[in-house]
């Protein structure tokens, strides 16, 4: 997984060299963005925008439950604190600026911009929730945090419900002052509606991208293998150097940063109107599901059983009622049969034959 | 009934100043005082050994020594450095390692990426370096890579390196523990039982293994064992510990004749006190 | 003062419930050191049964099952209730054979995965259609509404009247019983101290002779009774059902959950006691603070004993090693 030779000199190359999977990654969005719709209809296209989101979701709650072994099943609440932030910076923001809450702006328009910066934001005080959670974590055992986990996406849906009315029109935000910016006026139970919605293919496999990207460099450093450490042998790992206190909340917030992302992708797309309930454990519970079926510590596995456990369900719909047992079920095998999920921490890609780097981590000899 | 006074006897070195100096530890667990009072001078180099009954206390003094557990009292110097009151993954940054008497590989991981994870505690790319893939960052990782291989070769391990750790035989299990423990590139090493489970050759191999281990890389070595002639045959200086107590220290002909040594392990029975 | 009894009163009884339920999590966590995510569903089946059983019942008596007034005789609650804790016994005792029996030995972490595999499989086939269905029901009264005691404070237009119904006694006596069965049977009988053997070493429990499987067993089936008889005497106190999948269930076993760690996780007497401090710090927070964040309290109960003393009110028997 990681080469041997060093790399060649000389800043460009290097500059190169690190952002390739970006630049692929941004004409990928674009080309989804703009060819997709066309070949396989809106609604399609709909699912597709779903599983970019779901995937985003699973790989970051990877990091935290797979790579460093700890369970979290509150992942949810970072996803919808992040959203509410993006949502909230987006509708005033749109509101201060343009005076309204309409979309402004066409592709990569203004309006993008401002969601952009809101997602980011989002994503940066999911982050900070995330050292709050994480934290905690040190002193707790696994199942215990699992718990406090829990009940952390339980305390934000609560919190949230108790927020105060949207604030329709420009006028109104104006009179009021800041006095009506607490509680937050994001629409207690009834949801953060009205938000402009500038979620589109290009963004949500731009932000994708970033996500694997990131995922995966960190997996195959130094970093990964400490976070991985942890999760097989804390004791052994602190008496090798590794500070386990740090690798546990670099987890956690680094997991709640992209869930936080991803909850602005989510706040802005057509058709979803983010509310207090998807921070709930219910929601949790499908991206856990995601982590463990595809394999603890796993990219490519989890990207796999978030799109086929995203996309399935779309086609199954006269059987929903039955997908949760089906989930249900899928779990108690799975741990009664390959408790390491589909691929274990091996990658997709790791399995072929042909290997040009001699040197990889995991590579499926005896073990599975 | 009383227990042995501890029988201090004569360094015939000249005393220099001990590489890890260890002054009177101790740790009580509920009402059990599982270490009394126990010191220790580790000079450069030096290779001494940890005795005493099962029970006794060596894994916590290990414990101590490492910081997974807080002395009550004591001071723990490493050169300069105090060592007390600090966690362990410091204490290991700062030059101790050690093995662990039940194996503690990281199962998953391959024996490469064991050993890669324990060169890494000094890396200085964090986390930007690595999600850019600055240059140093991959400098830094090739090196890792390398040093890593090295360290298998020297040990015969190096083409079992893409093995998961979980995979390896017993005896080479073992050995890479030792390995691991020396990617941290310590100054002292501490080897829990490191014999356990071996057959006679592999622990003849074994006591070479410690002793070219020492001069190669010039790290003290304490060990603990219960393999008496494996302890007598490669220690230069010996602690008996007996519920918590040392009971003697020296080189290994003084305590093998030592009578509270014989008593602690085979019983007062035999003895006269 | 009339408030703060009816509260008082309040408290009393649903700590009773909560304590009923801490007992299972309590038990299968001392044995079996995991969270059984699965046994709040328990305590929903048990409702449910109760529910259906009683709407099936009444009329073959000749009574009106949606007709509160009529009340049937004494001896139909008893049927429901003992009907309810048979079947939710044998469900435990086939989860814990079919589901948990096997990852004995798992990383704890497997076993909590599987638990949720349970829970999720039990509220959403409790949801379909030839089961409960998903939508929410009235529970037939089976307790006359009995006033046993009443206390009228104030005078004339602000007199606030206080009542001690026939229900809140029931649940608490009926809770203190099983309560005291318990206490015997895990203090005062071999059964008990083989569970308690278990709970501590199991390998060891083993090779005393312990039958582990049964004594697993049976712990499960105990659990289960006592928490179907949690759901029974919760629908009994509050008819409005919700439907099995609801988050409410999944909160109320999650409280319970948190009232079995304050006590101290694996402490029977813990478990007791957490139940009506978990009760306590919800009703009074509710009535005093604010009721939308109920649940709140409890969890910051929670994470404040966790941080503080995380091995509960009156200690775990359970000790970590390093």
């Amino acid at each position: 997984m990681e080469q041997t030779s060093p790399p060649p000199q000389g800043l460009v190359a290097n500059v190169l060299r690190g952002m390739m999977p970006f630049a692929v990654g941004i004409i990928f969005a674009s080309l989804l963005h703009f060819v997709l719709p066309g070949m396989i209809g809106r609604y399609y296209s709909r699912i597709v925008t779903d599983i970019g989101i779901a995937i985003v979701m699973a790989v970051s709650l990877n990091i935290v439950n797979g790579m460093t072994g700890q369970f979290s099943i509150g992942h949810a609440g970072f996803m919808t604190l992040g959203g509410y932030t993006a949502a909230f910076i987006t509708y005033y923001g749109s509101m201060c600026i343009w005076g309204d809450t309409a979309s402004h702006g066409g592709f990569l328009g203004r309006g993008e911009w401002l969601f952009a910066v809101s997602c980011l934001m989002g994503g940066l005080f999911a982050a900070g929730a995330g050292y709050v959670v994480g934290l905690p974590s040190l002193r707790l055992r696994g199942d215990y945090l699992a718990i406090v986990t829990l009940g952390f996406g339980e305390i934000i849906r609560v919190i949230l419900q108790q927020t105060g009315p949207l604030i329709d029109s420009a006028e109104a935000l104006k009179e009021g002052g800041w006095s009506q910016m607490i509680p937050p006026p994001v629409g207690g139970a009834l949801g953060f509606g009205g938000v402009p919605k500038y979620t589109n293919l290009f963004w949500v496999y731009t932000i994708l991208t970033i996500t694997i990207v990131v995922a995966y460099r960190l997996k195959i450093s130094s970093i990964g293998r400490a976070m991985i450490s942890v999760r097989e042998d804390e004791i052994a790992a602190q008496a090798m150097g590794v500070n386990i206190a740090r690798q546990k909340v670099l987890a956690f917030v680094i997991a709640a940063f992209f869930a936080g992302v991803a909850g602005g992708l989510f706040a802005h797309e057509p058709g979803v109107i983010v509310s207090p309930k998807d921070a709930g454990f219910q929601r949790s519970f499908d991206y856990v599901i995601m982590t463990v079926l595809g394999g603890r510590g796993s990219i490519s596995g989890v990207m796999l059983s978030a799109t086929i456990l995203t996309a399935l369900p779309e086609f199954l719909r006269d059987f929903e009622q039955y997908r949760l047992i089906v989930y249900a079920l899928l779990l108690i095998i799975m741990m009664l049969v390959r408790p390491q999920g589909l691929l274990g921490i091996h990658e997709i890609w790791n399995l072929w034959p042909l290997r040009r780097s001699k040197v990889s981590t995991a590579t499926p000899e005896a073990k599975s | 009934m009383n227990k042995p006074a501890a029988k201090e006897v004569v360094e015939s070195r000249s005393a220099q100043k001990p590489l890890l100096d260890v002054n009177a530890i101790g740790i009580s667990f509920g009402g059990l005082k599982a270490v009394q009072e126990f010191s220790l001078q580790l000079p450069a180099a030096g290779l001494f050994g940890l005795i005493g009954p099962n029970g006794a206390g060596k894994t916590t003094v290990f414990n101590l020594l490492t910081g997974v557990y807080e002395p009550d009292c004591g001071e723990i110097r490493l050169g300069s450095k105090r060592l007390v009151n600090r966690k362990p993954h410091q204490i290991t940054a700062a030059g101790i390692a050690r093995t662990f008497q039940n194996i503690r590989l990281f199962p998953d991981l391959s024996v490469l990426d064991n050993v890669r994870l324990a060169g890494q505690l000094r890396n200085q790319h964090g986390l930007w370096s690595t999600l850019i893939r600055t240059r140093g960052h991959l400098r830094e990782e090739t090196m890792l890579e390398e040093k890593a291989l090295d360290l298998l070769r020297i040990f015969e391990l190096q083409d079992r390196a893409q093995e998961l750790a979980s995979n390896l035989a017993y005896g080479h299990q073992r050995k890479l523990e030792i390995v691991r423990a020396l990617a941290t590139n310590p100054q002292v090493l501490l080897l829990d039982e490191p014999a356990a489970g071996l057959n006679p050759q592999e622990k003849m191999a074994l006591a070479q293994s410690i002793r070219q281990i020492r001069d190669r890389f010039q790290v003290a070595v304490l060990l603990i064992e219960h393999d008496m002639p494996l302890v007598m045959e490669i220690c230069e200086r010996i602690v008996v510990l007996d519920h918590g107590v040392t009971i003697c220290r020296g080189t290994p002909n003084e305590v093998q004749n030592d009578e509270s040594v014989i008593a602690a392990y085979l019983g007062t029975g035999l003895t006269d006190e | 003062m009339s408030d703060f009894i009816q509260t008082l009163i309040t408290a009393m009884a649903i700590g009773s419930l909560y304590a009923l339920i801490a007992l299972g999590y309590t038990m299968v966590y001392g044995i079996l050191k995991f969270i059984n995510f699965a046994h709040s569903d328990i305590v929903v089946l048990g409702a449910w049964v109760s529910y259906t059983l009683a709407i099936r019942l009444l009329p073959l008596l000749g009574l009106d099952p949606h007709n509160p007034a009529t009340v049937p005789p004494i001896w139909v609650a008893a049927v429901v209730l003992l009907a309810a804790m048979t079947y939710c016994g044998v469900v435990g005792f086939a989860i814990e054979r079919l589901a948990y029996r096997r990852l004995r030995r798992a990383p704890r972490l497997n076993v909590l995965i599987t638990a949720i595999g349970v829970s999720l499989f039990l509220q959403n086939v409790g949801q379909l259609d030839f089961m409960f269905g998903a939508s929410p029901q009235k529970m037939p009264t089976l307790l006359p509404s009995w006033e046993l005691a009443s206390f009228t404070f104030g005078e004339g237009e602000s007199a606030r009247r206080v009542v001690i119904g026939l229900i809140d006694v029931v649940i608490f006596s009926l809770a203190t019983i099983l309560m005291l069965v318990m206490q015997y049977m895990v203090f005062h009988t071999k059964l008990g101290v083989a569970m308690r053997a278990v709970a501590y070493n199991t390998d060891t429990a083993a090779l005393m002779g312990i039958p582990v499987d049964r004594v697993v067993s049976f712990t499960f089936v105990f659990g289960s009774v006592l928490a179907s008889a949690a759901g029974f005497l919760f629908v009994m106190k509050y008819p409005g059902m919700n439907q099995p999948a609801h988050a409410i269930w999944v909160l109320l076993g999650l409280k319970a959950f948190v009232a079995a760690v304050i006590g101290g996780i694996g402490n029977v007497r813990g478990a007791v006691l957490g139940g009506f401090v978990i009760a306590f710090v919800e009703q009074f927070g509710a009535f005093y603070i604010s009721s939308n964040y109920r649940d709140v309290y409890v969890f910051a109960l929670l994470i404040l004993i966790l941080l503080v003393k995380p091995s509960g009110l009156l200690g775990s028997p359970l000790r970590e090693k390093v």
